[in-house]
């Protein structure tokens, strides 16, 4: 199995990303990622079609500069980590099911606006809304 | 850039989407976030930081690990090339194994054996090497 690294100009999809200050602003996602998660199933592929949307667009928080995600370097600056507690989860298979118990969704977005990650994470036992160790993790919390 | 709509948007993915079925494990690098994502498993799934190179990945059903995030992937490469220049000799037409990575991590750190980020590596090591996984490093 060999990594698929493309060096060529990326294709991406612009949508919309709330701002602390309650505007709007665009978020991008490369079409290549896209394409990567479709194929592990249509759980996955779920994931990224409402539940990244909705986490963007209604944070419970977002935090900047990802301390821990790019070890203290300055290109943690102007980083992003959006989170929130999607309506559900979704099943390998597609199907709908709960959110997971004790768990926040977290879409990261780097410095350029473009989201490259995002995944179920641990909530923080004292507020459930947010990610464990978020106190330390982030430099500071925008949202 | 146009802004799509949330319903296009979800629209485009779900034209994307396989059945978990045709799942094959995968390692895709990632240079918006300048990071490889290694996934042995279509399961759902939440993710845990070992380290600052590594995230896991815990499947929801059992709480096997099923992948890993392997972040700072440029700055690592530079300084694994500076401590071990002779790491370039696994390097094969610019690629790598995944294990390689993940060792030469483990024996930069100062984790204990008994550690659990030693044991989640060693557990990476081994799913690595079974799916044989390679990363692509940018070597200057």
């Amino acid at each position: 199995m060999m990594v698929d690294k493309r060096e060529s100009r990326r294709q991406y999809i612009t949508i919309a990303a709330a701002e602390p200050d309650g505007t709007t602003c665009e978020v991008q996602i490369s079409f290549d990622r896209m394409q990567a998660v479709g194929r592990r199933s249509l759980g996955h592929a779920k994931e990224c079609a409402f539940i990244v949307p909705m986490i963007l667009q209604h944070p419970a928080a977002i935090f900047s500069g990802l301390r821990r995600d790019e070890d203290e370097d300055c290109r943690g600056l102007g980083w992003r980590c959006y989170c929130g507690i999607p309506e559900h989860s979704y099943r390998p298979d597609g199907s709908e099911a709960h959110p997971y118990p004790n768990q926040v969704y977290l879409v990261f977005v780097n410095d350029e606006r473009v989201a490259y990650n995002w995944r179920w994470e641990q909530a923080d036992p004292d507020n459930p809304t947010l990610p464990r160790d978020h106190e330390t993790r982030f430099r500071q919390r925008l949202l | 850039m146009t802004m799509m709509s949330n319903q296009e948007f979800a629209k485009r993915m779900m034209l994307l989407a396989k059945p978990a079925e045709q799942f094959r494990p995968t390692a895709t690098y990632d240079p918006d976030g300048d990071c490889i994502e290694f996934l042995a498993s279509p399961e759902s799934f939440y993710a845990e930081r070992v380290d600052d190179l590594v995230t896991v990945y815990y499947s929801q059903e059992t709480g096997e690990v099923i992948g890993s995030l392997i972040k700072g992937v440029s700055k690592f490469c530079k300084t694994l090339l500076e401590k071990m220049p002779g790491f370039r000799i696994e390097i094969r037409d610019g690629r790598v194994s995944l294990e390689h990575i993940f060792r030469a991590r483990l024996w930069f750190s100062h984790f204990a054996p008994e550690e659990l980020p030693t044991l989640t590596y060693q557990k990476l090591i081994r799913m690595a090497e079974e799916i044989q996984a390679e990363a692509e490093l940018c070597v200057s």
